[in-house]
């Protein structure tokens, strides 16, 4: 197959980036995106022309949420429940023009070419989200049970693979789904009630601070997301935030 | 400008709430209009706005209705304007994302719905506060009492308007008669009905509001899951249920809006 | 260099016991005093830091991703093992221990393995604590299921998604020390060496893979959790940032590898499809649970079907070749991976592959018909959506093509009873290290070791070992040690970008190759020579090409851009620089072992029915090598692996 691509290329984080355009051919159906990239780049070194563009990628199996870009006006491509190692060519036609652009988010600085620095994430569940435990100390697993459609739930939520695909749909770069599916997480189940009222406020406020937008029920993300985490996950973070506008109240 | 600081959630809850708040208007709002249709002449329909018109608490109700309003507009403003600031480069690619197209317009149905709202406002509303002319009516206590008192009036007022003899109302003066009966002593009041029934014989007014209850129909159909949404309502159980709700309301809405409209259009008198 | 296991005395059962009851203690004034390196920050990695976080220590975590969350451990699907026996049917913490030596063909350290086995259900309880959400049953208690190597249902699973959950537990419990300030994180990292003071380790340099600065770390011990060496073969189940390097740099420094010949193949992965690959994508071992191995019976189909002239839906039940459950009726599907790939290997190699001839069909169709669509989609259906994805079949419809692929290392660093390498002061846990696995690793069993080492058992040892540490005071990053080891690094990366520039000089641009040409190269001579099957003739021809390549890439590899900025391709280059003498390495331990155990499959030494063929007489030790400089054969050390508890057998799982 014979492609057209248009590539956001940026040296740095400070540089101005731009488009730029390469002709790529011979490409298999069965190749995947990034693989098609890696030929791409291939054939930057070989030629000497450019530096090979760069793009975050590790597990290549859509997992580790690593990879993240911006296909021709989609996060990870034109599929749905996938990231971008798992879109393969055969999605395209021949002699496609394909846009790369990177996520595109304040809070989502680029680092370089295709590379966004998704730190912003980390900082939201360091503020809050996680269950506090010390290692040891805990009771035997099976003296907490969980209603079985309630620990399904929970495991739908926690499916999420922090990508950044629904801040990068959004239109006002939201990071409420990947906040919403963590706070419902927790919350689903009896071990994460005891912090849930703290938890929401701490991770919505910090989601804020960061300079995320916010929601305006557009549902982007959930037609985004690789691990088609629902918008009732973000129905459950509202839910349990009105909760704690009063759930928080002490002396 | 030090803002005072509301959460992003919180902030979209006032706007959901406000928003309902004013959803629940148009609903009673677009029932009350159904009365423009009624064969009477108008004496159901000037007797409800004479209600809302002079109730002490409907008056309280009408400034906190309006408030609720500019709020909604202030506070959904706001978020867009945050919002576009999250991200400020945009992509070079337009968003080709499966999502409903009704709620990615939803801040310029809004604007929209705001400067239809001038041109309602102009018909109608500022009639009453009088910054506008429009059509009157004039209430009496008894108008062969008052004939007797007053006749040169109330024959001037039968000749350019009409009398209802059930109500004891004179009605469908136009603003030039305004001065005459109030000169004559007699109270006057904007005459809605008459003044739909004349504005909605005008074409380009009726199409004009046809597009106004389109773009609200845009902005309702939206609204209503959404504030369910954002009240945290919405889940895996109701939320099919929620959506059909939503699409119902919406359409009786908009279509008891228009029907009235179309049906002033072509003179219907039911 | 002197091998001391360190092993307590006394009974097996009671070892880990009368260990933590005599270990020295910090208390907990001096615990913030001293400083603790993590690197890595998978399951092993995150787990240790949080737990000494916790504690008190002051610990710094380093990590290659953009987040902890990245590490590999993420990708692991099938899920974990512990001996909680919720399900009544026979198991312990005996017979977890018994599978787990069994399953590592009698290679595997028995103090080791007991006290993994003694851990593994704490792990359950810590994991379900930290909000991990593991398969229930309708009544709310947890689900088990089965996997190879056992004949009891002893593993927890979230869906097809276990190693997610366990890593985002971790990654909770870390990211709350982060939020109390206990552990520093630092991401998009490079450990790029081990500062060795005085014998003892005491930091590390890093490259900040952004700006490409340099930086140092200095602190009282140092953790390696950085995973395993399996993307020395290029196409693996390793993620493509998966590297051997930080543990390569510690033995470059002393630390004593072991074992790097036990290499795991994993039977069930999507069969390479072209040269364009960059990896291959497992399909859960779970899936062995209900789908069943076969390949056509006769060489006609086997040959219609690779043709495109036979779909494999259109032969007869008669005419399949169930070869698991022909030659192990016992375990039928569920024998452990080395046994699966091998036999999956033996039929391709006799003709019977399917596809491009390598690969065999795993088959739902019976469970379809007999579970229903429902209860299977429910169970796979998220791996079958995978399968869908990157194939272009369903796998509803048609039988899934697998073939094996490497998956694992068992081999790693050296390390005590204590998780202490042959350099004080450095720790490797989880797959960095060899401890737990003997020559094959049993399937759920490595997310059961990573969790071990970094909730329960390192939290312990490194106390016994930084007890003395606090006379030292705070360690000073400043001392010609670092300078020194900085200096190599910066040398060691000019070097490598020199080769581009002197081409350019010459003209010989056009000449040069990428990193990943030389690094598919090394992987194929690698799988080629030093796979699923070994001797002496393929290992002298591994041995030779690889000295070639590397000679080549020293002369030809093109590293674009400089040190000093965001440069993936340099990463690869000094990852695959280290490869280079690691491949000799395995070979060389391939070559020594002369007999065939778990993974490490040599032609010479195999039964008449092409089974493993152990030689317990000579070699029921574990080969610790040490490093000799460049181009050096490496002396190996042996410690003798002693079993006073078990009984040795055959491996058998007919």
């Amino acid at each position: 197959m014979k492609f057209t691509l248009h590539i956001w290329r940026q040296e740095n984080a400070r540089a101005k980036g731009h488009f730029e355009t390469y002709p790529l051919e011979g490409i298999s159906p069965d190749c995947s995106f990034l693989e098609m990239l890696d030929i791409l780049n291939e054939q930057l070194i070989n030629d000497h022309i450019a530096h090979p563009v760069c793009f975050d990628n590790d597990c290549r199996e859509g997992i580790c949420g690593m990879c993240g870009l911006y296909i021709n006006g989609r996060p990870h491509g034109n599929d749905d429940g996938i990231t971008t190692c798992q879109l393969h060519m055969r999605k395209f036609h021949d002699g496609d023009d394909i846009w790369i652009e990177p996520w595109r988010a304040k809070p989502f600085p680029v680092i370089r070419d295709l590379v966004v620095d998704r730190s912003a994430f980390d900082k939201i569940i360091q503020a809050g989200g996680y269950i506090s435990t010390t290692t040891g100390g805990v009771p035997d697993a099976n003296t907490i049970p969980v209603p079985k459609h309630k620990a399904d739930m929970a495991m739908d939520a926690a499916s999420c693979i922090g990508c950044g695909a629904c801040v990068a749909a959004c239109k006002n770069a939201s990071a409420m789904l990947f906040v919403g599916a963590k706070v419902s997480h927790l919350a689903l189940l009896p071990q994460g009630q005891i912090e849930a009222a703290d938890r929401v406020h701490k991770m919505v406020c910090k989601m804020d601070e960061l300079g995320f937008g916010s929601c305006t029920n557009t549902y982007a993300c959930e037609a985004e997301c690789p691990k088609l985490i629902k918008r009732q996950n973000i129905s459950r973070l509202n839910r349990q935030w009105i909760g704690a506008l009063f759930g928080r109240d002490r002396k | 400008m030090n803002l005072p600081k509301i959460h992003s959630i919180s902030k979209k809850i006032l706007v959901g709430a406000l928003g309902a708040f004013l959803s629940f208007f148009l609903l009673f709002h677009a029932s009350a209009n159904l009365l423009i249709l009624r064969h009477d002449g108008g004496e159901w329909y000037n007797a409800f706005c004479h209600f809302m018109g002079t109730y002490i608490i409907v008056k309280v109700m009408e400034i906190g209705l309006l408030a609720a309003l500019l709020l909604h507009v202030v506070l959904a403003i706001w978020l867009a304007v945050t919002n576009k600031m999250a991200r400020p480069k945009g992509y070079h690619k337009p968003q080709r994302s499966k999502t409903h197209t009704g709620s990615k317009l939803q801040v310029w149905t809004g604007i929209l719905i705001f400067a239809c709202l001038i041109m309602h406002f102009t018909d109608f509303y500022f009639v009453k506060i009088g910054l506008v002319k429009g059509k009157y009516l004039a209430k009496t206590e008894d108008v062969v009492a008052l004939k007797t008192t007053q006749p040169d009036a109330i024959n001037y007022a039968e000749q350019h308007g009409e009398y209802s003899a059930k109500e004891n109302w004179l009605t469908n003066f136009d603003k030039e008669d305004k001065a005459v009966l109030e000169a004559a002593g007699l109270e006057v009041e904007p005459d809605f009905y008459h003044q739909a029934r004349e504005k909605f014989k005008i074409l380009h007014i009726v199409i004009s509001y046809l597009v106004f209850f389109t773009v609200v129909w845009f902005h309702l159909r939206h609204g209503f899951a959404a504030v369910f949404q954002t009240f945290g309502l919405y889940n895996y159980k109701y939320g099919k249920a929620i959506e059909v709700l939503g699409q119902i309301y919406t359409w009786v809405v908009c279509l008891m809006f228009a029907v009235v409209v179309i049906g002033v259009y072509f003179g219907l008198e039911l | 260099m002197k091998l001391d296991s360190k092993i307590p005395a006394g009974p097996l059962a009671e070892k880990w016991t009368n260990y933590k009851a005599s270990q020295k203690l910090v208390n907990p004034a001096n615990k913030r005093k001293l400083d603790i390196i993590v690197v890595g920050t998978g399951l092993a990695g995150a787990s240790a830091a949080a737990s000494l976080g916790a504690m008190g220590f002051n610990v710094d975590i380093f990590c290659i991703q953009d987040s902890p969350r990245r590490a590999h451990s993420i990708a692991a699907q099938g899920g974990i093992n512990a001996a909680k026996n919720y399900q009544n049917d026979g198991d312990s913490v005996e017979r977890l221990f018994r599978d787990t030596i069994k399953g590592g063909d009698y290679r595997a350290r028995e103090a080791n393995v007991y006290r993994l086995a003694e851990v593994s259900g704490a792990i359950i309880d810590q994991c379900v604590a930290q909000g991990v959400p593991f398969a229930r049953d309708y009544g709310g208690l947890l689900d088990n299921r089965s996997f190879g190597g056992a004949q009891v249902s002893r593993t927890f699973y979230a869906k097809g998604q276990t190693g997610q959950q366990l890593l985002l537990g971790a990654y909770g419990a870390l990211s709350r020390e982060i939020a109390r300030g206990t552990v520093k994180l630092h991401t998009r990292c490079e450990m790029m060496d081990l500062v060795v003071v005085e014998g003892r380790a005491r930091g590390i340099i890093v490259r900040n893979l952004v700006t490409g600065d340099l930086e140092r770390y200095a602190a009282h011990a140092v953790v390696l959790a950085t995973g395993g060496y399996g993307n020395l073969y290029y196409l693996s189940t390793n993620a493509m940032n998966s590297n051997g390097s930080a543990a390569w740099v510690c033995h470059r420094k002393g630390a004593a590898f072991a074992n790097p010949c036990y290499v795991q193949i994993h039977p069930t992965c999507i069969p390479v499809h072209g040269d364009y690959q960059s990896k291959l994508t497992l399909m859960s071992e779970s899936l062995r649970n209900d789908g069943r191995i076969w390949v056509p019976k006769k060489k006609e189909d086997a040959e219609a079907i690779r043709a495109g002239k036979l779909k494999p839906t259109e032969i007869p039940e008669e005419n399949r070749d169930y070869y698991l459950e022909r030659r192990y009726p016992a375990f039928g599907n569920l024998v452990p991976r080395d046994v699966a790939s091998r036999a999956a290997k033996e039929r391709c190699d006799a003709g019977y592959g399917v596809g491009t001839g390598y690969a065999v069909y795993l088959d739902f169709a019976d469970a379809i018909q007999c579970l229903g669509k429902d209860v299977v989609e429910q169970k796979y259906g998220n791996l079958f959506q995978m399968y869908q994805k990157i194939t272009d079949e369903n796998p509803y419809e048609t039988p899934m093509m697998i073939y094996p692929a490497i998956h694992y290392t068992m081999g790693g660093l050296w390390v005590d009873y204590e998780l202490q390498t042959t350099i004080p002061g450095l720790f490797a846990a989880g797959e960095a290290n060899f401890s737990d696995h003997g020559a094959n690793r049993l399937g759920a069993s490595a997310l059961m070791q990573g969790l071990a080492d970094g909730y329960f058992v390192l939290p312990y040892t490194m106390q016994n070992y930084l007890a003395d540490q606090i006379y030292v005071g705070k360690i000073s990053a400043t001392t010609p040690e670092f300078d020194a080891a900085e200096e190599v690094v910066r040398v060691r990366l000019n070097r490598l970008l020199q080769i581009g520039a002197q081409a350019t000089l010459n003209s010989k641009l056009s000449t040069l190759n990428s990193v990943d040409h030389f690094h598919k190269a090394l992987g194929k001579i690698m799988w080629e020579y030093c796979g699923m099957a070994r001797n002496t003739e393929s290992l002298t021809k591994a041995k030779k090409l690889v000295s070639e390549l590397e000679e080549e890439f020293w002369k030809k590899v093109f590293i674009p851009g400089t040190s000093n900025e965001f440069n993936p391709e340099l990463e690869k280059a000094y990852r695959l620089e280290d490869y280079f003498e690691l491949a000799q390495l395995v070979i060389d331990d391939a070559m020594h072992r002369e007999e065939s155990c778990g993974g490490h499959f040599r032609t010479e030494h195999q039964t008449q029915d092409g089974e493993t063929l152990r030689d317990d007489e000579r070699f029921m030790y574990v080969a610790a090598w040490e490093y000799q400089g460049h181009g050096h054969t490496e002396t190996m050390e042996k410690e003798p692996l002693v079993y006073e508890h078990i009984q040795i057998a055959n491996r058998n799982y007919k």
